[in-house]
């Protein structure tokens, strides 16, 4: 009797084991084609960049025949007609000051209408989201004009400040993250006598951690990427942003295209190598039973 | 119908009924405020309280006379001198006229408002006063603003920017969707109000109607089609790398990050290329002998729609993965514990916790992404922007509203048309997104998870 | 109850000032007197900083910062200054300009700069105070370019300085060894497959069978640029009136249908590179590798196909870079497009051969209306445009001159598109702002006659009747995105 037990429940235990790792070879396989699927691209740029001819559309297949720094050396030396460095300094300033502002009006404004019951509450979600449905180029005309009354056009804190009183609205997402904190940690604080302010914080910032490194990464890339409104604000070429430039560029110099946004993505994967850790370890755990 | 109207008919009797007792019930100090904004507050020796609101009734005051009543008397001639830029002659600019005036009408807004509500405070003081209470001091309001009305302190700088970037922006292209603002009447030509002339030409003139509904029939389907894909598939991919059994989550996730990192414009233009005639990608099919694949051009349609769906799913998952990572780290660990004490398997745990939190504190994505999908503009503006389609007006059969909206009003200076067009698409989309936002339990219940 | 009175009185006082201020307006539409010449009264504003405009290859090549250092010495004596305006060379006048934040001087071609007129953001120049105008050495058809009628009155709004367009590149050394013998027939000098569309289809075809990865002729004919001339040489023309009446579209004239046919066969021996913007991004590794043999592309492409070429020749036959590049520069040669056949039809080719017109424009300065500085603007565009300047420009640049004195010294090419501008064969681009409706979906036509070579039997094109019915349906569309919305 007992040695039948064993076995069966050894066999049991052998079928569990080949599942298991049928299932986590199922896994990998997956990820991998994942992986090559978002690599393919990313490194097609990045070997593109190094093209020795400056032109891709003479490759027949998919890479270049010789590679070579010249893209590169070019983007920081030949700077006439394309200031790179001056271009990559004013979208460095642009996106950490986006980030920072934008981040505490987006974080603001989803705890606030997330946890306060207040009257015009449910009326400010919905005009929120109506507002965010209207094509946003189609204010840009305005939006122009009203710079030129405020006299901020050319001007790279124009930019800031517009990005930063727009981005709020988009705080729904924010605002989902916040509803799943559970009231019982602001009960606790209430109980001490904290005010809202000092809850706000204490508690619910570092809570947020995740969701606010989520919202830093989101409004520092946006600048890199948006080209119609700088382009429309950014009058002189020093003025410009990296993707304005890149923009005129042209695809004649795609190397020099993909050197030049081969390197604008390198501050992003770096931060993103500094942040990841606070995303995903989540502290509501330690928090509650703390 | 009359019901309604009638029930109206007795709600504004009643408030004026209410307005004029009230008047009458008011005590010196109510009606000292409704003489001069401040000084009922005054009276009860809130000085703090009083010199704001006397602030603001003098600046006010001075705004108005100096400009104000002059600019919004500018948005309804919308200028009256044509300035001549050959000559040097100086003239109105509607455009600007018109922005300030809307401006203008703003501040009146706020300024009435901030009188009623003097007035209300000097009410409600009197009211405190009358109870034997104390008359609150300028110390406690300060403080009021960290603790009980936190959020008007949180709140007011998001307000004053989406006023002043969002909402200006867009009552201001509603209202140029009355006038006819657009070649040739852009300034220093003066712009005038037309009424609803613009709407009668989409609908009257032959090809803006069907262009109008083939482009939102497609861009329906599209947004619904691409945010569901992007919103599944980036699930799906965090809730893989979250697996215990997946070794080295910080690697697996470095390719979507990768893919996130490089911003969109330069992607697309790279795709482009893949997918041109002369790209790769046909350069393979063609050296293998079979004849090229019209990926872009006018008539790959559903080709480039496919392709379109594709490449906005690569761009866009890895956002999506981030967030719903953020968001899985986020649940609270003793449900997983109880439910181990319950006996449930992983399965069941991820069926009874896992999905159902994550869906819900993911739909909000789920209706902004779709928001962004519908005005989703760079897509195919990259990948289809040389190309117009028959039987489309300036556009193609690729083109989004939003696209579409772009060749009008920037490519062909059709202001007011581009902006009575999109005034008809936000209506539409706004009250469709509307609904399905009310609707949603993010919405309904938003303490399902507290 | 003070403040009430207050108020009202302010607002019954604002509202009086307001409606006084509504009353007084002058006739709004004074443009034709001859006030507008009014600010030219010569007087040079001391301490001016003029902002100007140029063209990236300019800057690029050393010619701009010449030209700002020569026109700040000579004007030193006044302390005006010309700079950069730093905004590239597509800068945004009319949204800039009005606002204060624009140049003061903009070089750019004509249909650019004339775009702007209907608009008053460039302002009329007084032809008598411009010495490349009072020298008589401007050709007519450059003249009126930059001529336009607003109120009744005929303005001139530029001063001509280049000549601008598309030309065939081809490799010298990519010519079959004996075609001194065989392919030139009437024993000018110059291979017969650049003088005439039909030898050139003749050798594509041998040139492709040789090699199927190589093609005798290929660029992108969805560059309506590019590809318009062919239609243009049979009878069609953009807008009529010269031109100037955009209510007017004539593409599907005269015998356009041929020009369509005659791309269309030469589309079938091309790659499917030349349904979209491929080969026009493709063409300096292309031309490098030998695998166009010829092209079609703008002047300013040359450097690069030059310098592609010459990095090829460095690793094929071990020359140093100089060798290389002046090797390269030899064997690249430009010329206008290849004559075509009467009949319209490359396969059964009619004896009779007709000149391939092409579009062109004329690059020149233009000044802004909203200029602070319109004296020392209009010395600078004087300076810019005189003879000196001029020929410096061209040997920094290597560009066509548009002057008839600078022409006449320069190179064989610059005076044979010299020439064919004065004698119609380059068309001049519109000078009218109705021409930006017409580039895309004319372009994209042209995409789409490319690629019927591969429907086969679904071909939409393969016809003359189909070609015209399409023609005259691309004239329609044209027509109603400049005209549907008029009111």
């Amino acid at each position: 009797m007992k040695t039948m037990t064993l076995n069966r429940s050894s066999t049991k235990a052998m079928n569990y084991k080949v599942k298991k790792v049928l299932g986590a070879v199922a896994i990998y396989c997956v990820l991998i084609i994942v992986c090559a699927i978002f690599l393919f691209p990313c490194l097609w740029l990045i070997l593109s960049s190094f093209s020795a001819t400056g032109s891709l559309y003479d490759t027949p297949g998919f890479f270049p025949e010789s590679y070579s720094f010249d893209a590169f050396i070019k983007l920081f030396t030949d700077t006439a007609n394309h200031n790179y460095p001056q271009w990559l300094a004013n979208t460095l300033v642009i996106a950490i000051f986006n980030c920072i502002f934008s981040t505490l009006l987006i974080i603001g404004t989803a705890y606030v209408i997330s946890y306060f019951q207040f009257k015009a509450r449910k009326g400010l979600m919905k005009s929120a989201l109506v507002l965010s449905m209207f094509p946003s180029f189609m204010g840009m005309t305005v939006i122009y004009i009203l710079m030129t009354q405020f006299n901020i056009v050319n001007n790279i804190w124009g930019l800031v400040l517009i990005y930063s009183c727009t981005a709020p609205l988009g705080y729904l997402v924010q605002k989902g993250f916040f509803d799943t904190i559970p009231q019982s940690i602001y009960e606790a604080a209430k109980i001490d006598g904290a005010t809202n302010a000092r809850i706000f914080t204490t508690i619910t910032l570092p809570l947020a951690k995740p969701i606010i490194v989520y919202t830093a990464l989101t409004s520092f890339t946006w600048p890199w990427s948006d080209f119609i409104l700088p382009k429309l604000l950014l009058i002189e070429k020093d003025n410009w942003t990296v993707a304005v430039g890149l923009m005129q560029l042209g695809q004649d110099e795609f190397a020099r295209f993909a050197a030049g946004s081969v390197f604008i993505a390198v501050p992003i994967v770096v931060l993103y190598f500094f942040l990841v850790k606070y995303m995903v370890n989540g502290m509501t755990s330690g928090a509650v039973k703390g | 119908m009359k019901r309604a109207f009638r029930r109206l008919g007795i709600k504004i009797s009643d408030s004026w009924t209410n307005f004029i007792n009230f008047f009458k019930v008011a005590n010196t100090n109510t009606k000292a405020s409704m003489s001069l904004m401040g000084l009922g507050q005054f009276m009860y020796r809130q000085v703090g309280r009083g010199i704001m609101y006397l602030g603001v009734e003098i600046l006010g005051i001075l705004f108005f006379a100096i400009y104000g009543f002059q600019w919004i008397v500018g948005l309804f001639t919308l200028g009256t001198v044509q300035g001549d830029p050959w000559t040097g002659k100086q003239g109105d600019n509607s455009v600007i006229f018109m922005l300030l005036g809307l401006m203008s009408v703003f501040l009146l807004i706020l300024f009435i408002a901030l009188y009623i509500s003097n007035v209300r405070d000097a009410n409600n003081t009197s009211k405190l006063v009358l109870k034997g209470e104390k008359p609150k001091k300028f110390k406690d309001d300060l403080k009021d603003l960290l603790d009980k009305k936190f959020y008007k302190t949180v709140l007011f700088l998001p307000l004053l920017g989406t006023i002043i970037f969002s909402v200006i922006p867009i009552v201001f292209m509603i209202l140029v969707a009355f006038t006819n603002y657009g070649e040739p009447y852009i300034p220093p030509v003066l712009v005038d109000w037309v009424g609803l002339e613009n709407f009668v030409q989409i609908f009257s003139l032959g090809e803006i109607g069907p262009t109008f509904f083939k482009i939102l029939g497609w861009n329906i389907l599209w947004a619904v089609a691409t945010t569901l894909l992007n919103y599944v598939l980036g699930l799906l991919l965090a809730i893989l790398l979250n697996k215990k059994i997946v070794k080295g989550k910080f690697f697996w996730r470095l390719f979507p990050i990768l893919a996130y990192a490089i911003p969109g414009f330069i992607t697309l233009t790279a795709f482009k290329f893949m997918f041109a005639q002369g790209g790769p990608i046909n350069n393979m099919i063609t050296s293998n002998g079979g004849s090229p694949i019209p990926f872009l051009t006018e008539d790959g349609t559903w080709w480039a729609r496919f392709i379109g769906l594709m490449i906005n799913a690569w761009l866009t998952i890895p956002s999506v993965m981030l967030l719903a990572t953020g968001i899985l780290s986020n649940i609270n660990s003793d449900l997983y514990e109880a439910a181990k004490i319950d006996g449930a398997g992983s399965a069941r745990q991820f069926k009874d916790i896992t999905l159902p939190f994550v869906i819900f504190a993911t739909t909000p994505t789920l209706i902004t992404s779709f928001i962004g999908n519908f005005n989703n503009f760079g897509v195919f503006y990259f990948l289809r922007s040389t190309v117009t389609t028959e039987g489309y007006f300036v556009s193609n059969d690729t083109d989004l509203l939003i696209n579409w909206l772009y060749r009008l009003s920037i490519d062909n200076q059709f202001y007011s048309i581009g902006a009575a067009i999109s005034l008809i698409i936000f209506i539409i989309t706004s009250s469709i997104s509307l609904i399905i936002y009310i609707k949603s339990p993010a919405y309904k219940k938003e303490d399902t998870f507290r | 109850m003070k403040s009430k009175k207050l108020i009202s009185t302010l607002l019954l006082s604002t509202l009086v000032i307001g409606l006084a201020s509504c009353g007084g307006g002058d006739d709004p539409d004074d443009g034709g007197d001859g006030s507008v010449f009014d600010k030219f009264d010569g007087n040079l504003e001391v301490g001016a900083t003029i902002k100007v405009v140029e063209n990236d290859t300019a800057i690029k090549m050393g010619y701009l910062d010449e030209l700002l250092d020569a026109f700040n010495e000579a004007y030193a004596e006044y302390n005006i200054t010309a700079v950069d305006a730093n905004q590239g060379e597509f800068a945004d006048l009319p949204n800039s300009g009005p606002y204060g934040y624009g140049p003061d001087v903009i070089y750019q071609a004509n249909d650019v700069l004339m775009g702007w007129v209907q608009d008053r953001h460039v302002t009329p120049l007084p032809v008598e105070k411009i010495e490349a105008y009072q020298s008589g050495v401007i050709p007519s058809a450059a003249q009126a370019a930059y001529q336009a009628e607003v109120g009744g009155v005929n303005y001139t709004f530029g001063v001509p300085l280049n000549i601008q367009s598309p030309l065939l590149y081809y490799r010298k050394d990519l010519l079959p060894a004996d075609w001194e013998t065989t392919w030139d027939d009437d024993q000018n000098g110059v291979p017969d497959m650049v003088e005439n569309l039909v030898d050139l289809y003749e050798f594509s075809k041998i040139y492709h069978e040789q090699d199927n990865t190589k093609y005798g002729f290929e660029f992108s004919l969805n560059d309506f640029y590019f590809s318009s001339g062919y239609l243009f040489s049979y009878g069609a023309y953009l807008f009529g009136d010269n031109n100037r009446d955009d209510t007017d579209i004539g593409l599907h004239a005269g015998d356009a249908r041929y020009g369509v046919q005659v791309l269309r066969q030469f589309a079938a021996e091309m790659s499917a590179a030349c349904i979209d913007d491929s080969a026009k991004l493709a063409i300096s590794g292309s031309m490098a590798s030998g695998k166009y043999f010829s092209s079609v592309t703008t002047p300013d492409v040359r450097s690069v196909i030059v310098s592609t070429l010459a990095t090829t020749y460095q690793s094929e036959k071990g020359l140093t870079l100089e060798e290389a590049t002046a090797l390269a520069e030899e064997n690249v040669i430009g010329v206008p497009f290849p004559d075509l056949p009467a009949n319209g039809d490359l396969i059964n080719p009619s004896d009779e051969m007709i000149e391939c017109k092409q579009m062109g424009g004329i690059n020149g300065y233009a000044m802004s209306s909203y200029t602070k500085y319109p004296n020392a603007s209009l010395a600078f565009i004087n300076f810019a445009t005189s003879y000196e300047m001029a020929k410096l420009r061209e040997e920094f640049l290597q560009i066509a001159p548009a002057r008839s004195d600078v022409s006449a010294e320069s190179t064989e090419l610059s005076k044979q598109l010299f020439d064919r501008v004065s004698n119609g064969s380059i068309v001049l681009m519109p000078s009218i702002k109705a021409i930006d409706q017409v580039w895309t979906p004319a372009g994209s036509f042209m995409g789409d006659v490319a690629a019927d070579s591969n429907r086969g039997a679904n071909a939409k094109y393969d016809t003359l009747d189909k070609i015209q019915a399409a023609l005259e349906q691309l004239s329609q569309d044209i027509y109603d995105a400049i005209h549907l919305l008029d009111r």
